[in-house]
Parts: structure tokens; C-alpha cells; sequence
């Protein structure tokens, strides 16, 4: 520290005047902190209240979202021209042997069927797998075509047709 | 839970009040409002803080948050202030003392560094810290800080001397 720097200190220690903590200061401090308590809340309520009006709002636009994927993959089971999945369900171990084979390539392979592979025979089970609730094989063309093919792929759920 | 939350704030506001407008108003330049709002604000934000800090270190806390905030209000363009018709009363040439009018002298000179460089003259030379703290105080690495105070010293030497210098 040269001179200068000595004197610095100095005149910045010397005029330390001691200014009281009074009621007056008290009072401005906690009422600042009353502020402070109260814009946090406010912004802690208001954080929610927009989180809940997010997730209210993808939640009513879910279903959107799902029908809206619904219709594109509904044409498909026109073009399988076979049964209508509601009523296939006993005509869909028939169909599942011999007519997949021909019907499912077409159909399937424009859409998703590709990583499932498009071997016929051995694709019916993955495509009929996604149908899940019926048991047909009918709809395998038509609903195994839209979702999960890849998945459902190696688990085939309805008995092998036996010709 | 609130006194609970309080321990000691009240006490510990009522020790360090004085200091602590002392070192508000050296990093303002001598602007009194403005450092009584700093220690105000920097206070608030140390009472929410204080159950975790009540037991380290409440004053580095408090010269931390003081410093930065110091340096954020001094980036603002406008305080607040409202022109009026009349001024207000003044102390006249009689009243001026010999140290108001060094101590005038000081504050109009740290009024014209930057504001890290204020802090970092404010904080080595009357709060005596080390250059490590300073550092960490004005959230920057010690090489800078080092060179804010050095600049800072400087440019008060330079200002200083110019203005101790007699008018002919």
C-alpha cells in the first residue's frame, strides 16, 4: 500500500458516521418484507395456476390428437377389403391363413408395416397383435397396420392358423 | 415458526445497520436514498435467507447481495425520481466542514468509477478484505477483481489529485 492508498482508507473510515436502527427503520424493513412474502406467494400461485392450465389444456387436446391420427389409418381397412373388423372375428382364423399372405403386403407395406418386415406368412401374427381386444385376424391388417407392428412382432397371440 | 425463523435478525439488523449504510453509500457514490434502499432490499432478501445462513456467514451474505445489487441499480437508467418546482433546503457554505467537504470530495470521486470498480475499491480498502473475497463477492474471478481495484485506484488518484489541486 503506497500513500495514497493509505489516505483512501483513511477518508473512507473517518466520516463513518453511526446512523441508529430505529422503529422507523424497523418498520419499513418488515413491511418489505411483508411485500416481498406476498409477491412470492402471488408468483408461487400464479406458477400453478398457469402448470394446471397447461396440463388442462393438453389434456383437452389429447383426444384431439387421437382422432385425429384415428382416420388416417381407418381407410386402410378398406383397402383390405376382407371383413369389417367387428364381424371378422370368426372369419378371421380363415382369412388369417391364406389370404393375409396376398392382402397384408399391399395394404401393410405402404404404411408401417415395413419394420416389421413384409414376409407373409410370418407377419400375420404381428399385425393381428395390435387388434387386441378381438381375437381375429381381420383386423390384424387393419389395426396391426397403424400402431405396433414392430412391437407385437414376436408375440403372436392367437393360435397359429392350422390351415 | 416466524420468531423461530427470525432468531437473531433483529439483533444482528440493529448491530450491523450503521456499517452497513456506510458501505451501501460508498458503493453509491454518497447517493444516501439510494443506499438506504440497497440496505433495505439486500436486508428483505437476507431475512428469507437466514434460517441457512443465520449460522455461516450472514454478513459476507449481506455485503454480497449489497455489492450486486449495487452494480444491477447502477444500470438503471431511471430511480425514481420526479422533478420538483423547489428545491429542497440545502446545507449553506457555512455549515460545510472540513470533513463534509472531504467526505464530498471522496464520494463524488468513487461516483465517477464503474461500479465494479467502486465495489472492488470499497470492498479492499474499507472493508479490508482479501482479494479472494472480493472476488467472490463481486462474483468474478480474482485476476479481474484485482484489476478492477487497481483501475478503480488509479482513476481516485488521478480524480483526487486533480481536484485537491489549488484554484488559481
Amino acid at each position: 500500500m503506497d500513500d495514497f492508498e493509505h489516505e483512501l482508507t483513511r477518508m473512507m473510515r473517518e466520516d463513518r458516521a453511526h446512523t441508529p436502527y430505529g422503529p422507523g427503520h424497523r418498520a419499513r424493513l418488515y413491511e418489505g418484507i411483508r411485500v416481498r412474502r406476498r409477491t412470492r406467494v402471488l408468483v408461487r400461485a400464479g406458477g400453478s395456476a398457469l402448470a394446471v392450465a397447461g396440463l388442462s389444456v393438453g389434456l383437452a387436446l389429447l383426444p384431439h390428437l387421437g382422432s385425429g391420427s384415428a382416420p388416417a389409418d381407418l381407410p386402410l381397412p378398406a383397402t383390405g377389403s376382407t371383413a369389417p373388423p367387428h364381424s371378422g372375428e370368426p372369419t378371421a382364423t380363415v382369412s388369417g391363413t391364406a389370404e393375409p399372405s396376398t392382402s397384408l403386403p399391399p395394404t401393410g407395406s405402404t404404411e408401417s408395416h415395413t419394420p416389421g418386415g413384409s414376409p407373409s406368412g410370418t407377419t400375420e401374427p404381428a399385425t393381428t397383435a395390435p387388434g387386441s381386444a378381438d381375437s381375429g385376424s381381420v383386423s390384424p391388417q387393419t389395426t396391426g397396420t397403424e400402431t405396433s407392428a414392430p412391437a407385437y412382432e414376436g408375440t403372436p397371440t392367437y393360435p397359429p392358423p392350422s390351415g | 415458526m416466524q420468531r423461530f425463523r427470525a432468531d437473531g435478525f433483529d439483533e444482528f439488523v440493529a448491530a450491523r445497520w450503521s456499517a452497513l449504510l456506510h458501505v451501501a453509500r460508498l458503493l453509491t457514490g454518497g447517493d444516501r436514498q439510494r443506499a438506504e434502499d440497497l440496505v433495505q432490499e439486500s436486508l428483505v432478501k437476507l431475512w428469507f435467507a437466514w434460517p441457512k445462513v443465520a449460522e455461516q456467514a450472514p454478513e459476507a451474505y449481506v455485503r454480497q447481495v449489497l455489492v450486486r445489487l449495487a452494480a444491477r441499480s447502477a444500470r438503471r437508467r431511471w430511480w425514481g425520481e420526479r422533478p420538483v418546482g423547489e428545491l429542497p433546503d440545502r446545507a449553506g457554505p457555512g455549515d460545510v466542514s472540513a470533513a463534509v467537504a472531504e467526505r464530498s470530495r471522496l464520494e463524488a470521486a468513487l461516483a465517477l468509477l464503474t461500479p465494479r470498480q467502486r465495489a472492488a475499491v470499497v470492498l479492499r480498502y474499507y472493508e479490508d478484505l482479501p482479494e479472494g473475497q472480493v472476488a467472490q463477492a463481486l462474483g468474478c474471478p480474482v485476476g479481474t477483481a484485482r484489476s478492477h481495484a487497481s483501475r478503480g485506484v488509479a482513476r481516485l488518484r488521478e480524480i483526487l489529485s486533480d481536484s485537491a489541486r489549488p484554484v488559481k
